[in-house]
């Protein structure tokens, strides 16, 4: 009778059995919102999975969570993929997560993030690589849909501003999943052509319509791109990867259209006003020129060439002149000079002292001074005072 | 002067005219330049206009598939 009663252990693994070995329990895909979450010490993860009415208990091995791209908190809708099953000790069934990411926008946010900050440190979004955007180009290509409203924009857009501007539409998805790999076509065939300018982008959308746009392919091809591109992706708030590393961002697909060419009118006056720059700057040097030629044939020395020779002559005037008075100076000092001489001859002249009396005795033009040097029966001259005489020495007296 | 007048875009051409303009503004040419680049300012600025005059309504293109460029036109 006993016999039909089994141990709680045997129901548990029978039940565990059963669940092990119903396919359908093997992979199941979850949706649901975290509570209850415990980061339990050796790394496992243990929390709850809830909708508005029921509720699972969770567990992720420390095995399964090296894939994690986020930090699991309570309150996040997650996607989970896992087997159900139930833990014999308790007999609860509980689902055995092997993979888990964020729901919806969640994920999508962190991946952004992650390539964002990705390709921001490889310097994809650096300034210096930025390529410069033409002022006035000639021909643009366009990656974007042949349909809907960007393309529209874009052509309306170039053809009222700038209509001498040639554009090719290199067509293209611009959402699902094979938007990306034909984004990057699209742009690497465009580069080929010899574009000045690629505007790259689509129209508004959710955050999953404008996702190539934030794909590492789609930034990579933007990148390594010869030719300028400006990115119009969405709208004004919408930032997508593709932003960050064209050469330009515009807002829009207008925008992009409007930064990529100028209105031709302006361009008209632009090249009227240098017109008239060059002729002003042109008419004041020859103004100028022509003045500073008046002005040099008006001088006085041109319009009386004789004026040269008059100064010089002036001068050869002023120098004689002054030679003149010099030599006079000169002669003048010598006159005066020569009437002391003679003055001073006056004074010493030894003959002045016959006037007083004295006489001089020669002989043989010698003076004689002294009685010695004469002797009996010598004739000497007598000079006196006025006139001369001759004499005989009678006798001499020592 | 380099006789490259037509190989210049109009983009390229209308720089030049600015920097000759400019260049003219600063007032350091020498007479014979000046005239030589006067004359090269409005050569360039007639043949700018003339782009712009010349310039009929451009047919908006796209690429095919064949690799071949055929007219686009919008449906509006």
């Amino acid at each position: 009778m006993q016999d039909k009663y089994i141990s709680i252990t045997k129901l548990n693994n029978y039940l565990k059995a059963m669940f092990d070995n119903n396919p359908v329990l093997q992979k199941v895909y979850l949706k649901g919102e975290i509570s209850n979450f415990k980061n339990h010490t050796r790394g496992h993860l243990y929390f709850t999975l809830k909708d508005e009415n029921s509720r699972l208990s969770a567990v992720m091995f420390a095995g399964n969570t090296y894939n994690l791209n986020f930090k699991p908190e309570d309150g996040m809708n997650v996607l989970v993929e896992g087997r159900i099953s139930t833990y014999p000790a308790t007999g609860a069934y509980q689902i055995y997560v092997d993979k888990m990411e964020l729901d919806g926008l969640g994920n999508l946010y962190i991946e952004y993030e992650k390539l964002k900050k990705k390709l921001s440190s490889e310097g994809l979004f650096d300034s210096k690589y930025k390529k410069e955007i033409p002022k006035y180009p000639s021909k643009i290509g366009i990656v974007t849909a042949s349909t809907g409203a960007a393309i529209k924009d874009i052509l309306s857009t170039i053809k009222r501003r700038y209509p001498i501007c040639e554009t090719i539409l290199f067509p293209c998805l611009v959402q699902g999943e094979y938007a990306a790999p034909d984004i990057v076509k699209q742009i690497k065939k465009a580069d080929e052509f010899d574009l000045d300018l690629i505007i790259c982008g689509r129209g508004g959308g959710s955050i999953e319509d404008l996702w190539a746009f934030n794909e590492e392919i789609v930034a990579r091809a933007i990148f390594e791109c010869n030719t300028p591109i400006i990115s119009a992706v969405g709208h004004e708030i919408d930032f997508t990867i593709a932003d960050y590393v064209a050469d330009l961002r515009a807002p829009t697909p207008t925008g992009a259209a409007e930064m990529a060419v100028p209105t031709i009118s302006d361009v008209v006056f632009k090249i009227k006003q240098l017109q008239i720059r060059g002729s002003k700057c042109m008419t004041n040097m020859l103004k100028l020129k022509t003045d500073r030629l008046n002005l040099v044939k008006d001088s006085y020395i041109l319009k009386n060439p004789l004026a040269i020779y008059e100064v010089k002559e002036q001068k050869l005037d002023n120098y004689i002149e002054t030679l003149n008075s010099i030599i006079e100076k000169i002669l003048r000092n010598k006159k005066h000079q020569m009437l002391m001489l003679a003055n001073t001859l006056k004074l010493v002249n030894p003959l002045n002292i016959l006037e007083n009396g004295y006489s001089l005795v020669t002989k043989d033009d010698d003076v004689i001074n002294s009685a010695s040097l004469l002797n009996k029966d010598d004739e000497v001259n007598i000079r006196f005072s006025k006139g001369n005489i001759k004499a005989k020495v009678m006798e001499v007296e020592q | 002067m380099k006789e490259d007048k037509k190989d210049l875009s109009f983009e390229e051409s209308l720089e030049k005219l600015e920097t000759i303009v400019k260049e003219l503004e600063s007032g350091n040419a020498k007479l014979d330049d000046a005239i030589k680049k006067y004359t090269e300012a409005m050569n360039l600025a007639s043949q700018c206009s003339k782009t712009l005059d010349d310039a009929t309504q451009t047919v908006n293109k796209i690429l095919k598939e064949n690799g071949s460029l055929e007219e686009f036109n919008i449906e509006d």
